[in-house]
């Protein structure tokens, strides 16, 4: 009795488990995402259009051909007809360098239908240096430094680029518990996304409100969706019935070797 | 004719007289009913007489009755469920005092024997909605961690759902969860769940007994729009000092009574610590290793009784969790109560009772990490006066009256952070709210099968400064704000709540009822995350948050049958819900000043069909219960406007209770629940946003989760009975057969393959047994 007792002892601990499911998912009609930026660091810049797909599908978009895009410095004058490179990808030409203050349009025509957008580049805030987080067992993870301006709304991303590829995650962050403060945020990872002897560039992207509404809603939806009770498709600032973003942004990055 | 007009005269004269001569007294029997080995007084114990069936009356909450009938000679007869009728020969000729004690039976053991199918049934007058659970009640039903549990023991009763494993709140017909009134001893208990909803706050060595009401609630209750939990604290034996505890392998508790002074008072001590983070050492998960994870809480109860007309008790509760990740995170809450109250008899038709009841509920979120250093405070406090009068007039005719008086205090969020942190210090507007109700009920029996309980129950509510009031624009910008210096009024609102009930006995073993009631809930809790997160915002009425109010319709068929052994019902309720809450997409509710900017206002309605059936002795006792209902919210906004399913809409809600009392030693237990699974939203595609998979969202709450099913299994040993000294030991094992219940469900990138996205659905509980040593001296 007593040996059994003491087996059944060491039983409960917390047995949780987790499996994959496939439960049936309807498909909807495909949307139309349009993504878009101007920076201050040297274009060309450019703007994607591409198609949804559904769940269980590949994570690739097919891209849509045919869009007549310009983009417009509203504060100068400056208006630039992108033309598309590869499919659903479109470039500028004349526009190679954005301007802080200054506002943004993107007019994207497509089937008889016109998208809209507008973005104002906000004053840029510089990142000081990346560092390395260790903590977590067999993760390593970028973090940003860098001092957030008192007295002003800031609204920000992190972007990571591995060895010279783009890594296909963004991390927001906005300033309105930390205004004035010093940030030390760090970038989430999966295990193995950063591996030691890694070339890392960290960028502090800044962004407009509207960019940082669609973001963030969007951060929460792909990595946080188990804990929202109520997810919901996040509102894009192109006006005419799509989905994605155009932001006018200031760059800061900063390069390192994980060691 | 001359000679016939002096008899007339005569007659007429004479017939008042003789009128005076025959007309009865009545008289006012009246006292308290209590439990001979423990002194706790009974409540719902029905006093009634044989040869005059529908004559009677229900003791109140504090055991006390009166009624008042023609002098004459009566045999008296008191009874309540679990003990052994009680007849007593009265002769009346005066108001009389008579308290009665009663001894408990054991009904596993014995049949029970009817002495008069003519008594009056409790179950056929109560209004519909109610369930009355004592602790013998829920004594054997299984449940996690073997600790008995009255909150999780009410949701295998119909209408009333669990929100699944591992979290706290349950709803309601419908109702959200924080739509639920939990009172303990009268105190508003704001957050009842421990350790994220795997206990309740409720130490069963401390309760006698839970009175839910879903539906027809009497006019002294208020400020919840779905349900009322009336927990009663025991008041611990005036006989004999007693000790009784229990030793578990996630928990341990101990309670100690006795007399102040032997049958005039006594004191009730009791307390439940877990010691869970004894066993995250043996983890495998680095955050969950090292991990502090405890909570404790202590009830205490005094009462003295002063004089035959007076009686005081004292009753406190207080209670902690504490929850921190090695990673450096941290939630700690509690609750701390403590009411005062007073009963005080008038006269033998007149009781009344005055309470003085403060409640506070504090919860505390902190990282303690350098960067990210932050502990964000919060609380609700509450400040409550009661004065309750009970005026039995005569056996047709009982009048309830009423004051209750609450002033909220809330502190929705205070935010420390050191020098290095990346957080500022936010110190957030208290709010201050005064929520008054005067209620009126008459309860009236105009024939003996018929009895109407209806009344009015009027709610203000008034915001009151120092306080700044907003107004918003759709885009969620403030437009105006107006300071309000402190005791000044912002707004009032002043609600009538009619509340209805009416019952009609069809024979002596059946009824029907019939019920309309209004409620008016004034405090809100703001959550749009899928855990029951102990750092969600409560946050009362004010010139953006209307008053939310409910209405609801129920009514029923009730019987005992099969010599009362068997007890049935079958109801129905329809509801409509306004001034509901809902979120704006990505809600920034933590920290915000100005969070009603970031909130939606509409309407939801419930309606559903409710079937119970119950054993109640012999040797296997038990009861099985199903609800097939439906919850749907409608917010401009949301879902194009549409009506939606609300996340606790489960079509089918079902629970078999089984206790098999085997011999005098071993009891055994079985508890089966099936429901089908929470409405929820899930993708219908995906996008890129910087390359990263996005979900696209189509309607809200559109899909199932997959249906929920558990048994667990549960054994009592009497180790040793004597008159000095029990002991007995539980066996538990929650989920039995394993199933893999979702706990979470979440939609992300394939860690093995950067081409696909993939469902994860993670299970808190799969098997998980347990064993406890019960001690009482």
């Amino acid at each position: 009795m007593q040996k059994t007792i003491f087996i059944l002892l060491l039983l409960v601990v917390f047995i949780s488990c987790t499996k994959t499911i496939t439960p049936a998912l309807n498909t909807a009609p495909a949307q139309l995402i349009i993504q878009g930026a101007v920076s201050d660091t040297a274009g060309p810049y450019y703007v994607s259009v591409l198609n949804s797909v559904g769940f269980y599908a590949d994570n690739s978009y097919p891209g849509v051909s045919g869009a007549g895009i310009t983009i417009t410095d509203s504060t100068s004058g400056l208006r630039d007809v992108l033309t598309e490179t590869t499919t659903g990808y479109y470039v500028t030409h004349s526009l190679v360098h954005g301007i802080y203050g200054h506002t943004y349009l993107l007019n994207v025509s497509l089937n008889g239908k016109t998208y809209t957008a507008s973005s104002t580049m906000p004053q840029p805030v510089a990142l000081d240096s990346v560092t390395f987080d260790k903590q977590t067992k067999n993760t390593i993870r970028a973090q940003a430094n860098y001092q957030d301006p008192t007295g002003v709304v800031n609204f920000y991303k992190y972007s990571v680029v591995i060895n010279g590829i783009p890594d296909k995650r963004f991390q927001t962050f906005e300033d309105r518990l930390s205004d004035g403060r010093y940030i030390q945020d760090k970038v989430d990872a999966d295990t193995s996304e950063i591996k030691v002897n890694d070339m890392v560039q960290l960028s502090l992207v800044g962004i407009d409100k509207n960019v940082y509404t669609y973001l963030s809603e969007a951060e929460n939806i792909a990595y946080s969706n188990d804990q929202l009770a109520a997810p919901a498709t996040p509102v894009s600032n192109i006006s005419g019935g799509c989905l994605g973003y155009f932001s006018a942004q200031s760059v800061s990055s900063r390069k390192r070797v994980v060691k | 004719m001359a000679k016939k007009k002096p008899l007339s005269v005569l007659f007429v004269i004479l017939l008042p007289l003789a009128l005076c001569a025959q007309e009865k007294h009545n008289f006012s029997v009246s006292g308290t009913i209590k439990d001979k080995r423990s002194g706790e007084t009974l409540s719902g114990a029905t006093i009634g007489f044989l040869d005059h069936p529908g004559l009677g009356v229900v003791s109140n909450a504090y055991g006390f009755y009166s009624i008042t009938i023609p002098e004459g000679k009566y045999a008296m007869v008191v009874s309540f469920s679990g003990y052994a009728i009680d007849t007593v020969a009265l002769d009346l000729t005066q108001n009389i005092v008579l308290n009665k004690s009663m001894s408990p039976t054991n009904n596993q053991m014995q049949e029970v024997v009817v002495t008069s199918s003519r008594r009056s049934n409790n179950i056929l007058k109560t209004p519909p909605g109610v369930q009355h659970l004592s602790m013998e009640d829920i004594k054997n039903v299984p449940v996690l961690f073997g600790e008995k549990d009255v909150l999780k023991t009410i949701q295998l009763l119909p209408g009333i759902k669990s929100s699944g494993d591992g979290k706290s709140g349950f709803f309601v017909r419908g109702g959200g969860a924080d739509q639920n009134l939990i009172l303990l001893d009268e105190a508003t208990v704001y957050n009842a769940s421990h350790l994220l909803g795997f206990f309740s706050v409720f130490n069963s060595d401390a309760i006698k007994d839970i009175s839910v009401y879903k539906g027809g609630m009497p006019a002294n209750y208020g400020g919840r729009l779905a349900s009322v939990e009336d927990i009663k604290m025991k008041d611990g034996s005036d006989q004999k000092f007693g000790v009784n505890g229990g030793i578990g392998l996630i928990a341990s508790r101990i309670n100690l009574e006795g007399p102040i002074v032997k049958d005039k008072g006594s004191f009730m001590v009791s307390a439940r610590r877990t010691y869970v983070d004894a066993f995250t050492g043996l983890a495998s998960d680095t955050n969950i290793k090292h991990s502090v994870l405890y909570f404790y809480d202590i009830n205490l109860k005094a009462n003295y009784t002063l004089n035959e007309k007076n009686r005081v008790f004292l009753s406190g509760y207080f209670g902690k969790d504490v929850l921190d990740i090695k990673s450096g995170a941290g939630i700690d809450w509690g609750n701390s109560t403590a009411t005062f109250r007073w009963n005080h008899i008038f006269s033998n038709k007149l009781f009344t009772n005055s309470s003085l009841i403060y409640s506070n509920y504090n919860y505390n979120t902190q990282y303690t990490n350098n960067a990210n250093n932050i502990r964000v405070s919060s609380t609700i406090t509450d400040y409550h006066f009661k004065q309750d009068f009970n005026y039995y007039l005569n056996p047709r005719n009982k009048l309830d009256l009423g004051i209750d008086v609450i002033y909220h205090v809330t502190q929705p969020g205070q935010a420390t952070a050191s020098q290095t942190s990346k957080y500022n210090n936010v110190t957030l507007q208290k709010k201050y709210a005064l929520e008054s109700a005067i209620y009126a009920s008459h309860e009236w029996t105009p024939v003996p099968k018929l009895k109407f309980t209806y009344g009015v129950r009027l709610t203000a509510l008034t915001v009151l400064g120092p306080d700044s009031a907003y107004t918003y624009d759709n885009a969620s910008n403030v437009l105006t704000s107006t300071w309000y210096p402190g005791g000044k009024v912002v707004k009032t609102y002043l609600n009538p709540e009619p509340r209805f009930a009416a019952s009609y006995q069809l024979d002596g073993n059946s009824s029907v009822k019939l019920a309309y009631d209004r409620n008016v809930q004034n405090i809100h809790l703001l959550n749009n995350s899928t855990s029951s997160s102990p750092t969600n915002v409560y946050l009362p009425t004010s010139n953006i948050v209307q008053p939310e109010i409910a209405d609801q319709v129920s009514g029923g068929y009730y019987s005992n049958f099969h010599n009362r052994m068997y007890e049935f019902s079958s109801e129905v309720y329809y509801k409509t819900m306004q001034n509901q809450i809902d979120y704006k997409n990505g809600a920034q509710l933590i920290g915000n000043n100005n969070v009603e900017s970031q909130l939606m206002f509409g309407k939801g309605r419930g309606y559903g069909w409710e079937n119970y059936i119950r054993k109640k002795t012999g040797m296997l006792t038990g009861w099985i219960s199903y609800t097939l209902s439906k919850t749907e919210r409608q917010i401009v906004g949301i879902n194009n406007g549409s009506w939606y399913n609300a996340p606790q809409d489960q079509t089918h809600n079902f629970s078999v209770v089984g206790i098999y009392q085997y011999n005098k030693k071993w009891t055994f237990s079985a508890t089966w629940v099936y429901n089908t699974g929470n409405a929820t939203t899930w993708p219908s595609g995906k996008f890129p946003v910087d390359g990263a998979p996005v979900y696209y969202y189509s309607s809200r709450n559109a899909y199932r989760l997959p249906a929920y099913h558990r048994l667990d299994l549960g054994a009592t040993m009497i180790a040793k009975k004597t008159a000095r000294f029990e002991s007995s030991w539980t066996f538990s094992i929650y989920n039995a057969y394993g199933q893999s219940n979702p706990y979470t469900i979440s939609f992300q990138k394939d860690p093995n393959n950067p081409t696909k996205t993939q469902v994860l659905q993670t299970t808190l509980f799969k098997m998980v047994p347990s064993v406890t040593y019960n001690f009482k001296f």
